[in-house]
């Protein structure tokens, strides 16, 4: 019996120094804080913070007709964009006019599936010059080009969690998100891997394999960001107001955020065991208090993010820039439009949806992308009715030749670096 | 009379355009100002703000409005050259106030930017002025201290200055357009739930805030979102009492007398009412005298009026309470608990004298006219006990309720008939003289246990149920004597006369067991899709167990004793089992396209499989019949809405429904009661069950544009049955019917109704047309002396009615129905048609805050195409004192039908007969009624504003 206990606390030892021999540290030592109050964000107008602003909607054919842009990504000559309404990735050409559609009809179910095969997103896979849309769908990938034309179809095989893995520019370094360490007959789950030609050279933040299935956990959006730096990324873990930061060689926790206590979480909240698998509860009887934050950018010596809070409404501050340097915090929902813009705001932030769902869609070759509906276009024009506004030859155009009906626009915008 | 009208009609549509033009052509008030509101602390604009503008003299609210995304505001139609004052304010904001002048050179003013200040958290800051309307993150919030009415005024009052708000002629409220399914107070129901309880008898003081915003009741379908309008009161106004206590005296022993006491707390509500009249206010339960009893404030209204249509005298005396406590104070459609129960004890004395005349044609010649003479009075106590327990918890509702009644009454009922034939002489007269006492009480329970799916739980193999249960215990008693006498003038040989007592009883136990699992695909089929097929079985069980006891005598002329009745004295016991098991399928098909439109089709196909088993035990042997019917009757609907964001919302629904009727015992083998020659009741042992197929359409129309919004709803029905059970009727010259019962097919029916509504609003007046139409088509089969034959009816109903109210002084409100009726018999070539009209204007006037006048004429027309048109006319006054301090106290004077001309007409047309002639009704009368309106908002008096 004794002996029996014995191997047995000796497995369990070997086990937990095991974990602890492969476990990475973040390294804190570069990290700064910032207090950060919402409520004291400042407005600025347009031309303060955005160098170019550009309007371009997309076409409104029979053809290209979509609801919302769920996720939008460009390519040297057009945007890719996946609409969730429709199921379909569309791609326009930068000036806006409609290029191709891929849709369920484009891609060949699998063996035994009775319906058509639909797809929730998809991925650019960019080489060199060239880029290529990867869909996953049902047992496959389908690869198609800017023409919506299939190029080719690979087997998934198993469905791994390579899925998500992101490659980095220096062409050795891979991030695996979810990353399921095997040593023998053992596996330890971490958030974060960080591979070199497939070899693990860091493993963060591991987890129990059901935590899911004990606890709730109410994530705020895509965890990692790319913001325009190569071989850089930001991660965000649940329930934390750090944001870490990926590099080839190691994970750092780049920036710790302090907000009020009054809508901070407590810091036990993960132990609170009365909330153990009540979560929901709690940010329903703290409607105020942060859960998250996400869309994390480092553009220059701004940060942009967005805070996340279960009680929602428009007049919330939650979009916001806090510059490094000087300290201003800047409220993206109270911008004011000025000629730089058009007289038009540059998110729809406040009166309509897309920006308060979505946030920035992308940071990508120095620009910021955001969404909204001609809807809101339309409305935002009729405000500025009777003050003698001028739009450009593409405003004006969509203004005569469009409804409220026709399909969003894209609003490019350059953000200043200082 | 119909000219009139129109002209009427014409008249108000030039007033009302002419109003609306003037408005736009020439604004009475040609000032305008704008400007742009600044949070220069946050640099930034300030959107949403609420901007009122008061003029300074009196401080009276001009105008207001809600900052938009620029910061801005821009106001029309200011005085000029007067001291106006802008107020500014935001949660979170010190209040902007700012004095101007618009110069009455230029007629505007631009008042730039202005700057607003946060509030600063260190000082407490004294509020002002409240703006009229404010946005609380989903929530519209009009503040009524920002509204300026009379001290007297109620929520009603206040509803009616709001421009977003429209109050319909038939208390109905829709806010923007779109129609507001509930008014709560403080988060609950209040009396009863009719809004007109909480609106016309909460005081505007002692209300904080009216609060409008959407509540998803349906979790399984959120976009299936009702509009609520909360009513807010004031702190320590939670509590408080209103009512009414009045009576009145006049001509011919007309009278009439109401109490009304209702005591509200935060978590209970009691109310006890009482009344009693001779003026046909009808009094049929606690709710109904509560609604009657508001107090209604110095609007105008066009008074409710005794029910001058109703047939007969009726003097009802009725008495009750009801008694609510909620055990959550702020009850949430997730959590609720309440109890909820009332008592009612009602007792009513009724007379009826009617006389009529029925014409049957009987083959393509021969007609028979039934003339009739009837008269009966009626004594009824009804009392009625009930309670209810509701408990809603997460995804889980229970309700216990339980309901108890007991009817006891006497009635007496003398019937002279005559039957002449085509020539017009009399062949036959049956008179019946009838006395009726009964007592009958109800018991039912009921318990129902809904569980609804729980979305954080999405591995639960049971993710909804269903479940209820119910019984009632019916327990009737029943004496009659009746007398009649038959004498034929063609052949004296079958004179009958008979004078018999009845002695009936019966108990029944009914009970009924329903199951419903909805939602079954993942515990069949786990995660596939299955092409978004869902399931739902389901299972009904109704069980009926009855016995009657009936013991009939006959007076025996020569002992001049009643004798036992062995045909017509018998014991039957019937057990009835109805089982239903069924499976609904059921696929939906959403289209959306964000911040354009939001379409869904849902398709829904139910086979069920009815069994039936009657069992009847009778001491006649003949009528020891068994029978078993099982049928396959599948349903099936589809659903299709279209939700075009910012045009309208519209819902189509088609559905398919079966159903089977089964023969009762009375109609295959009845024990035949000779006493009414003129309607002798035979059966027939080979009546088969009638199936009813049934095709229904209904579209709705929701505007949802904000300014003058046009609702309409139509529906379609048509049917067909097979084995529909029919009269086959036989009538001897004597009009001396039998009547035996046969299967026939080709019944139909074919039924259309409509509704329109449409409102203006403009600066001091509003006009509302409401347009309802209902249309019925029915071919139904028969026998008639052994000859088959279709009768055609075709009847159609048609209202319009026209609101018309100039700010609160004057409203208007002008009515015309139209009613065909229309009956062919193709085999008898006999055709009956006539028409029923009726124009109506009513007409309320305020001559000072305290008097008002109301007005109340209609013109009735009735044409038969057999008889003289009958017209006549009613005409109501009445004048209104209100007095004391708090217009508490009511002096009424009223003169109903001036003219003495009111008339109930009895007009319809059914199978191969029509029946015209008259009812007795209230007729003219004079009375004074004072009455008395005790209330109170908090526990000190109204504090006056």
């Amino acid at each position: 019996m004794l002996k029996k206990t014995l191997s047995s606390i000796i497995v369990c030892l070997t086990f937990v120094l095991n974990i602890q021999a492969q476990t990475s540290k973040a390294d804190s030592s570069e990290m700064v804080t910032l207090r950060i109050d919402p409520d004291a964000a400042r407005g600025a107008t347009v031309s303060q913070i955005f160098d170019e602003v550009k309007f371009i909607p997309l076409e409104t054919t029979k053809e290209s007709l979509f609801g919302s842009i769920s996720q939008l990504r460009t390519t040297k000559d057009s945007y890719v964009i996946y609409d969730y309404d429709t199921k379909s990735v569309l791609i326009f050409n930068k000036d806006g006019k409609f290029r191709a559609k891929v849709n369920s009809s484009k891609v060949v179910a699998d063996a035994n599936e009775k319906d058509k095969q639909v797809f929730y997103g998809f991925n650019l896979v960019k080489n060199k010059d060239e880029s290529l849309i990867r869909i996953s769908s049902g047992k496959n990938y389908f690869f198609f080009d800017l023409d919506g034309k299939l190029i080719k179809k690979e087997a998934i095989g198993k469905r791994t969690a390579e899925d998500r893995y992101i490659k980095f520019a220096d062409s050795i370094t891979t991030i695996a998100p979810f990353y399921v360490y095997k040593n023998g007959k053992d596996s330890t789950n971490y958030e974060i891997a960080i591979l070199n030609d497939k070899k693990e050279i860091g493993l963060y933040f591991p987890f129990e394999s059901d935590r899911f299935e004990k606890d709730q956990y109410i994530g705020s959006g895509n965890p990692l960001t790319e913001y325009g730096t190569d071989n850089e990324l930001f991660y965000v873990r649940y329930y934390e107001y750090n944001l870490y930061k990926i590099k080839p060689k190691s994970v750092s926790l780049a920036y710790r955020i302090i907000f009020p206590a009054s809508i901070s979480l407590p810091k036990n909240f993960m132990d609170m065991t009365e909330y153990k698998k009540k979560r929901i509860e709690y940010f329903e009887k703290n409607p105020g208090q942060i859960y998250g934050i996400s869309n994390p950018y480092l553009i220059g010596d701004n940060i942009y993010f967005k805070i996340n809070i279960w009680g929602w409404s428009q007049d919330k501050k939650n979009a916001l820039v806090y510059n490094l340097k000087n300290g201003d915090l800047t409220s993206l929902k109270n911008l004011e439009p000025d000629a730089r813009s058009q007289f038009l705001p540059v998110t729809d932030g406040g009166s309509f949806y897309d920006f308060t769902n979505n946030g920035f869609h992308s940071y990508e070759e120095g620009y910021l992308y955001t969404s909204y509906s001609s809807l809101a276009l339309f409305t935002f024009k009729d405000l500025n009715a009777g003050k003698d506004r001028k739009y450009d030859s593409v405003l004006t155009k969509f203004f005569e030749t469009q409804n409220k009906k026709s399909n969003p626009i894209i609003i490019q915008l350059k953000p200043k670096k200082n | 009379m119909l000219n009139l009208l129109k002209l009427v009609i014409a008249l108000i549509f030039a007033m009302a355009i002419n109003n609306a033009m003037a408005q736009q052509s020439k604004p009475s008030l040609p000032g305008s100002t704008k400007g742009i509101l600044r949070d220069t602390a946050h640099n930034y604009v300030l959107k949403s703000a609420t901007v009122s503008i008061y003029k300074m003299a009196d401080s009276s609210l001009i105008s207001y409005q809600i900052s938009n995304n620029y910061g801005e505001f821009s106001f029309k139609n200011l005085p000029v050259g007067v001291s106006l004052r802008l107020d500014a304010s935001h949660v979170g904001y010190q209040t902007l106030r700012k004095k101007f002048t618009v110069p009455s050179d230029k007629n505007f003013i631009d008042l730039g930017t202005l700057i607003i200040n946060p509030k600063d958290n260190t000082l407490e800051e004294v509020t002002v002025t409240i703006p009229p309307i404010t946005m609380n993150g989903d929530t519209l919030e009009f503040n009524a201290a920002a509204f300026k009415l009379d001290s007297n005024a109620v929520v009603e009052d206040l509803l009616r200055k709001i421009p977003n708000v429209t109050l319909w002629g038939d208390g109905q409220i829709t806010v923007n357009g779109r129609e507001v399914k509930s008014v709560l107070v403080n988060g609950k129901p209040f009396f009863g739930g009719d809004a007109k309880v909480a609106t016309q008898n909460i005081a505007k003081n002692a209300l904080d805030k009216i609060q409008v915003y959407n509540t998803v009741k349906d979790k399984n379908n959120p976009l299936d979102s009702t509009l609520t309008v909360n009513l807010k009161l004031k702190k320590g106004k939670e509590l408080g009492f209103f009512g009414k206590i009045g009576g009145g005296y006049g001509t011919d022993d007309r009278y009439e007398a109401d109490l009304s006491f209702n005591v509200f707390s935060p978590k209970m509500q009691l109310a006890i009412v009482g009344a009693s009249n001779n003026i046909n206010k009808s009094l049929n339960n606690v709710n109904t005298l509560i609604n009657n009893s508001t107090f209604k404030g110095v609007g105008t209204n066009v008074e409710y009026q005794p029910d001058f249509r109703a047939s007969g005298i009726n003097q009802p005396n009725a008495g009750g309470v009801k008694f609510t406590y909620n055990f959550v104070e702020k009850p949430t459609w997730e959590n609720r608990n309440t109890v909820t129960s009332s008592y009612f004890i009602q007792n009513t004395n009724n007379d009826y004298v009617s006389n009529s005349e029925t014409t049957t044609s009987i083959n393509t010649t021969d007609k028979i006219y039934e003339q009739n003479s009837n008269t009966s009075s009626n004594v009824n106590n009804n009392q009625n006990f009930d309670a209810r327990y509701d408990l809603t918890k997460k995804n889980k509702a229970l309700t216990f309720s339980h309901n108890f009644s007991r009817n006891k009454g006497e009635s007496t009922n003398e019937t002279f008939r005559n039957a002449l034939n085509t020539q017009n002489v009399l062949t036959s007269t049956n008179n019946t003289f009838n006395q009726n006492s009964f007592d009958n009480t109800r018991f039912s329970f009921q318990v129902d246990f809904r569980l609804s799916q729980n979305y954080m739980k999405p591995k639960q193999l049971i993710k909804s149920l269903n479940l209820s249960y119910m019984i009632t215990v019916n327990d009737n008693e029943n004496n009659r004597s009746n007398l009649t006498d038959f004498i034929s003038v063609t052949n004296p040989a079958s004179n009958r006369r008979f004078d018999r007592r009845y002695e009936t009883a019966y108990n029944s136990v009914y009970q009924q067991m329903n199951i419903e699992l909805p939602n079954l695909k993942s515990l069949f089929f786990g995660n596939s899709n299955l092409g978004g097929i869902d399931f739902e079985l389901s299972n009904s069980l109704n069980l009926n167990n009855r016995k009657d006891d009936n013991q009939v005598q006959d007076l025996n002329t020569a002992t001049n004793n009643y004798i036992n009745n062995a045909y017509l004295s018998n014991y039957v016991e019937t057990h009835y089992i109805e089982e239903t098991p069924g499976l609904t399928i059921s696929k939906s098909f959403y289209k959306n396209l964000s911040n354009r439109y939001n379409k869904n089709l849902s398709l829904n196909f139910s086979p069920k499989q009815k069994f039936i088993r009657q069992e009847n035990r009778s001491q006649r042997s003949f009528q020891n019949i068994t029978r078993n019917y099982q049928r396959f009757m599948p349903d099936a609907s589809i659903g299709y809405t279209d939700n075009q964001f910012g045009e309208y919302y519209k819902s189509y629904s088609l559905s398919f429904n079966t159903k089977v009727r089964i023969p009762s015992l009375d109609q295959l083998a009845p024990l035949t009661d000779s006493t009414n020659l003129y309607s002798l009741q035979r059966g027939n042992l080979n009546l088969k069950e009638a199936v009813d197929r049934e095709l229904s359409l209904s579209l709705n129309h929701y505007d949802q544009t904000n300014k003058n919004t046009l609702n309409y709803n139509l529906s379609l029905t048509a049917g067909f049955t097979k084995n529909q059970i029919v009269d086959s009727t036989f009538i001897d010259d004597q009009n001396r019917r039998t009547n035996f019962l046969t299967n026939a097919n080709g019944n139909r029916y074919l039924n259309f109704y409509g509704d329109a509504r449409k409102a203006f609003k403009f600066k001091t007046s509003e006009l509302q047309i409401n347009l309802n139409s209902q249309i019925s088509n029915t071919k139904t089969p028969g026998y008639t002396n052994s000859l088959f034959a279709f009768s055609k009816n075709f009847n159609t109903n048609t209202s319009l009615t026209v609101n018309y109210t100039y700010k609160s002084y004057l409203a208007l409100a002008i009515g015309q129905t139209y009613g065909t009726y229309r009956s062919e018999q193709e085999a008898f070539n006999t055709l009956y048609k006539g028409i029923n009209k009726a124009s109506t204007l009513s007409s309320s006037y305020n001559v000072t805050k305290k008097f008002t006048l109301n007005t109340n004429i209609s013109f009735n027309q009735s044409s038969s195409s057999n008889t003289d048109d009958i017209n006549f006319t009613i005409w109501n006054a009445n004048a209104v004192y209100r007095f004391l301090k708090g217009n508490n106290a009511e002096f009424k004077l009223s003169a109903l039908d001036i003219l003495h001309q009111n008339t109930n007409i009895i007009n319809y047309g059914s199978g191969n007969s029509f029946t015209v002639g008259s009812r007795n009704v209230l007729q003219q009368y004079f009375m004074t009624t004072f009455s008395y309106y005790p209330r109170q908002f908090g526990k000190k008096a109204p504090v006056k504003k």
